[in-house]
């Protein structure tokens, strides 16, 4: 779903800047592989969301001494996420009442 | 990174790479082994080269690329054929290249701002009543202004007079006299010296155009200080302008020098708008200050103020585009013509690399991306046609000049200036907005039409598509034949109304009569110097006038007396008895004025044919009165103390004022004297035998102790001339534009002609081949021909008259009509004579097809 991709690499960077492959890593552990099948797909979303101000980005150095390209959430970006967190809270809400209780499973 | 360059692709395959390698060494943190953790971080990003591909695309940048790509492979496509775009360039070059003249001229006087400080907030200050206008104000009415600080930034007073001068060969020099803050409320450029300031007031010195400093100073770099002639007395230069400013007007000057407030003439005014006030509120607040210049009969209250933008030579306004708008067109349709010449090649080429396109389709371009391609080729092709057209605009301007000083008549020549007309960034703006219309216009259908075509029958040999592509073709035809038949009847409409009103009998003789006039406000002069001319052995006749009859045209209310008819607008002269013998306007019935009468300003009168008939239609006008009445609007004039006239004579019909106007509904004829108060011209008939020039009237009047300086002597031929010219040029750009058009239709339709045949020559082949001689194959093209020429003959004779029944409405030249029949009939002639022309060739090849030949080639 579009916005989906958007919302999980703001909030993994609540915790602070991270590199490309530490946030498909995270976004993968929290959503058991479900919405992220290939790291390449990360990058257009972080191109976009670079574009639009919401993160920043600038080369570091990671833990073990290499070089990656640090992403940092902006000030514009914390805001996105609040409200985009709430519609998103919303609307699996809603999308849990339409859908009733989970079936059993057999 | 920095906001305003994008990201390189160097540095997004850096950060993949770098992604990569934290995977794999967390993999191998998590105990795989070095290779296999390398190939499972592969695995998990997905196809590195996509991703990579898909970030290229990304950056903004990537359609410059594709476009420069585009323009690599047009450019190659391009060498290819030198020849066609040899042709395409010329012709685009030409269209596009008069049409860039038309608006470089229109730029210099209507969109180009003086070359002065701070031009947008200049505004001429005039005054409108109900049926007058005028711009001139007393001096004193400039000093009240000046006070006006609440308004105006500036006021500033400029009056245009032409002054003679020795030092210009004797010629006559446009001078203005300027108030002392003229030069630094404007501050334009100075070549070398000074501006007038206020220190100058009331001294012998003057600054002049960098034209003038040529022509009269051989561009001397030492010009400052030299003295010059200016109307008999010396001024010395203490500055020379730069050439990009000639005065604040469209009138372009020579001299600048100190007003004279002491002179009863007045000046025109410019202001600078205080950047506080808009010019809705000045025009509002300057109301009771015009309002003392009510004509007679005008109520003051009716006495608009008015404040014309006064940024450009003329202001832009709806109106001005609406009387241009049709010149425009003309130009324009010429570039028109050639965009569907232009188009009509890019078909016949589109369908000769429909392989070509089809392999690109085929290895699966997108049909966006061909169309682009397309278009990128026109735009090559436009861009150099506009880059043509500018050199062939910057190549024309000064040639068009030239024949325009050429061309008039001389004595108007002396007189005429025009603004400078540089080829700036709005010229080439506007040739490359031209460019890119042109190249949507003649370049967007063959791209879309080309970009069509179906695979496999393409791949197959099968020239699919052509059938639509030839309709196109046909109706790009019929379209230019049409365009080129509207341009071919307007100028043929113009060329004969140029020959009509240059035929049309004037009533009076004009060569060999010279009109002497005086400048303004000097009547009292013209006494003295009818006395001087006349003592002149040269001259065998002189004749009185209150104006010369070609330029000046009086009107006032006169009705038959003893009648109860209204009163009518007729023209009338004061003249002295040899007026009518000088000019030879026969005398008709009764008689012409004698001495006595002239003396005397007797109350009698000298009425033209058509003023007895309408008047005392069938009865004997002769001892007959004329009522003559107070005037009823401002276009008549009151003559003191006439009220009525006795008819004792009646002479033939004339044309006076504008020619095109047609003779005179009316003209009543007062004598006079050279006492006269009216008597303002003279016309002077030499002597057969002698040989006499303008310049033996100077020395004439000098020898009198007159000031030569305030005279004209124009010889009349030149002054009907002068008349004629704007139609003369009219009929001459008439004709270059039908002509560019009708070249460039026939050319168009020469190659359909020719690419239909090659299209058609296994058919001629077969039709030989079963027995058609080589006169039924000529019919065949010719059959073709006659039905694409025919249809744009009809479409463009009728486009013709709905054009000229509009201009018609337009422009009142009771002369002549614009709705003719004959410039119609000859305008199908030459456009048909041209078609022919471009059919026979064609035609020819066809009868030489060998049937044998493409019957083989078809097996």
């Amino acid at each position: 779903m579009q916005g989906t991709l958007d919302v999980l690499i703001l909030r993994t960077l609540i915790f602070g800047p991270e590199h490309g492959q530490g946030i498909a890593r995270a976004i993968q552990q929290s959503s058991d592989d479900e919405l992220l099948v290939e790291h390449g797909a990360l990058y257009p979303a972080l191109q976009r969301l670079e574009a639009q101000k919401l993160i920043s980005a600038k080369w570091g150095t990671s833990a073990n001494n290499r070089k990656a390209r640090y992403y940092t959430l902006t000030k514009a970006g914390r805001e996105h996420l609040a409200k985009q967190s709430n519609r998103w809270r919303r609307l699996a809400a809603a999308m849990a009442r339409v859908l009733g209780p989970e079936p059993e499973q057999g | 990174m920095t906001n305003w360059r994008p990201r390189s692709d160097e540095d997004f395959s850096a950060e993949v790479n770098a992604h990569l390698e934290l995977e794999t060494a967390r993999l191998v943190e998590e105990g795989m082994a070095p290779e296999a953790a390398r190939a499972a971080a592969r695995k998990a990003f997905g196809n590195v080269a996509r991703a990579q591909e898909r970030f290229h695309e990304s950056t903004r940048w990537v359609w410059v690329e594709q476009f420069l790509q585009d323009l690599r492979y047009a450019a190659r496509g391009l060498r290819k054929s030198p020849s066609f775009v040899a042709t395409a360039v010329l012709t685009l070059g030409v269209a596009l290249g008069l049409l860039t003249v038309a608006f470089t001229v229109f730029n210099a006087y209507v969109l180009r701002p003086f070359a002065v400080h701070d031009p947008s907030r200049l505004y001429r200050l005039g005054w409108q009543s109900p049926d007058a206008a005028g711009r001139i104000f007393a001096w004193r009415e400039y000093d009240e202004l000046q006070s006006r600080t609440d308004l105006f930034d500036a006021v500033v007073a400029h009056d245009m007079r032409f002054i003679h001068s020795e030092s210009a060969g004797g010629r006559s020099l446009t001078a203005t006299y300027v108030s002392a803050n003229y030069f630094q409320a404007l501050r334009p450029r100075l070549l070398m010296g000074r501006g007038l300031g206020p220190a100058d007031a009331g001294q012998p010195v003057a600054v002049i155009s960098e034209q003038a400093w040529r022509r009269m100073l051989d561009a001397d770099p030492a010009a400052l200080g030299r003295t010059i002639d200016f109307d008999g007395s010396p001024v010395t230069i203490v500055g020379v302008l730069r050439q990009e400013f000639v005065g604040i007007d469209d009138f372009p000057r020579d001299i600048w020098v100190p007003a004279r407030p002491e002179a009863a003439e007045g000046t025109e005014v410019v202001t600078r708008l205080r950047a506080d006030v808009t010019p809705e509120r000045v025009e509002a607040m300057l109301a009771s200050f015009v309002a003392r210049k009510a004509p007679p009969k005008v109520s003051p209250k009716d006495v608009r103020a008015m404040l014309v933008p006064n940024a450009t030579a003329n202001a832009l306004s709806t109106d001005l585009l609406a009387a241009l708008s049709p010149i425009f067109a003309a130009f324009a349709l010429v570039l028109v013509t050639a965009c569907f010449n232009l188009s009509n090649v890019m078909l016949a080429r589109a369908v000769a690399r429909q392989r070509e396109i089809a392999v690109r389709l085929s290895l699966g371009a997108s049909r966006p991306r061909i169309v682009r391609q397309l278009l990128t080729e026109g735009l090559l092709i436009a861009a150099l046609g506009g880059a043509a057209a500018v050199l062939l605009a910057a190549f024309l301007m000064p040639a068009g000049i030239a024949l325009l000083f050429r061309t008039l008549p001389p004595s108007l020549a002396a007189l005429v200036r025009v603004v400078p007309m540089p080829i700036d960034y709005r010229v080439v703006g506007f040739a490359f907005a031209g460019v890119a219309a042109a190249t949507i216009a003649f370049a967007l259908v063959p791209a879309l039409q080309a970009s069509r075509p179906s695979l496999t029958d393409v791949l197959h040999g099968q020239r699919a598509g052509t059938r639509s592509a030839s309709r196109m073709r046909s109706f790009l035809v019929v379209a230019q034949v049409a365009v080129s038949m509207l341009l071919v009847v307007t100028a043929l409409v113009l060329a004969r109304n140029f020959a009509a009103v240059g035929a049309i009998d004037l009533g009076y003789r004009t060569s060999g009569v010279y009109s002497v006039n005086v400048r303004g406000g000097h009547d009292e002069l013209i006494r003295t110097a009818a006395d001087a001319l006349s003592a002149d052995s040269r001259v065998a006749e002189i004749a009185v006038t209150s104006g010369n009859p070609l330029f000046v045209t009086h009107t006032l209310a006169a009705a038959p007396d003893g009648t109860d008819r209204g009163e009518v607008p007729v023209r009338y002269s004061f003249v002295s008895p040899e007026y009518f013998t000088v000019l030879q306007i026969p005398v008709r019935e009764g008689r012409a004025f004698d001495a006595k009468e002239a003396a005397t300003s007797a109350r009698v009168a000298v009425i033209s044919e058509a003023t007895a008939r309408a008047f005392w239609p069938g009865a004997n006008p002769i001892g007959q009165t004329i009522r003559i009445a107070q005037p009823t609007n401002s276009r008549m004039d009151e003559i003191e103390g006439y009220t009525r006239v006795t008819v004792v004579g009646t002479v033939r019909d004339v044309v006076t004022g504008m020619m095109v106007n047609g003779p005179d509904r009316g003209h009543i004829y007062f004598p006079a004297s050279a006492v006269h108060r009216r008597a303002s011209a003279l016309l002077l008939r030499p002597q057969a035998t002698g040989d006499f020039r303008p310049d033996m009237a100077f020395a004439t009047l000098r020898r009198a102790g007159l000031d030569p300086a305030i005279f004209e002597v124009f010889p009349m031929g030149e002054m009907r001339d002068a008349q004629m010219y704007p139609l003369k040029a009219g009929a001459w750009i008439g004709g270059l534009l039908g002509g560019v058009a009708l070249a460039l239709s026939v050319t168009g339709l020469y190659g359909v002609l020719a690419y239909m045949l090659t299209q058609r020559t296994r058919e001629i082949g077969i039709r030989m081949a079963l027995g058609a001689t080589a006169r039924g194959i000529i019919d065949l093209v010719v059959r073709q021909c006659l039905r694409l020429a025919g249809v744009g003959a009809i479409a463009g004779l009728v486009a013709a008259a709905v054009a000229m029944r509009a201009l018609s409405s337009v422009i009142t030249l009771e002369a002549v009509s614009l709705l003719d029949l004959t410039p119609f009939a000859a305008a199908l002639v030459v456009v048909f004579s041209a078609v022919a022309l471009a059919a026979y060739q064609p035609a020819r090849r066809a009868t030489r097809v060998d049937p044998a030949e493409t019957l083989r080639a078809d097996a």
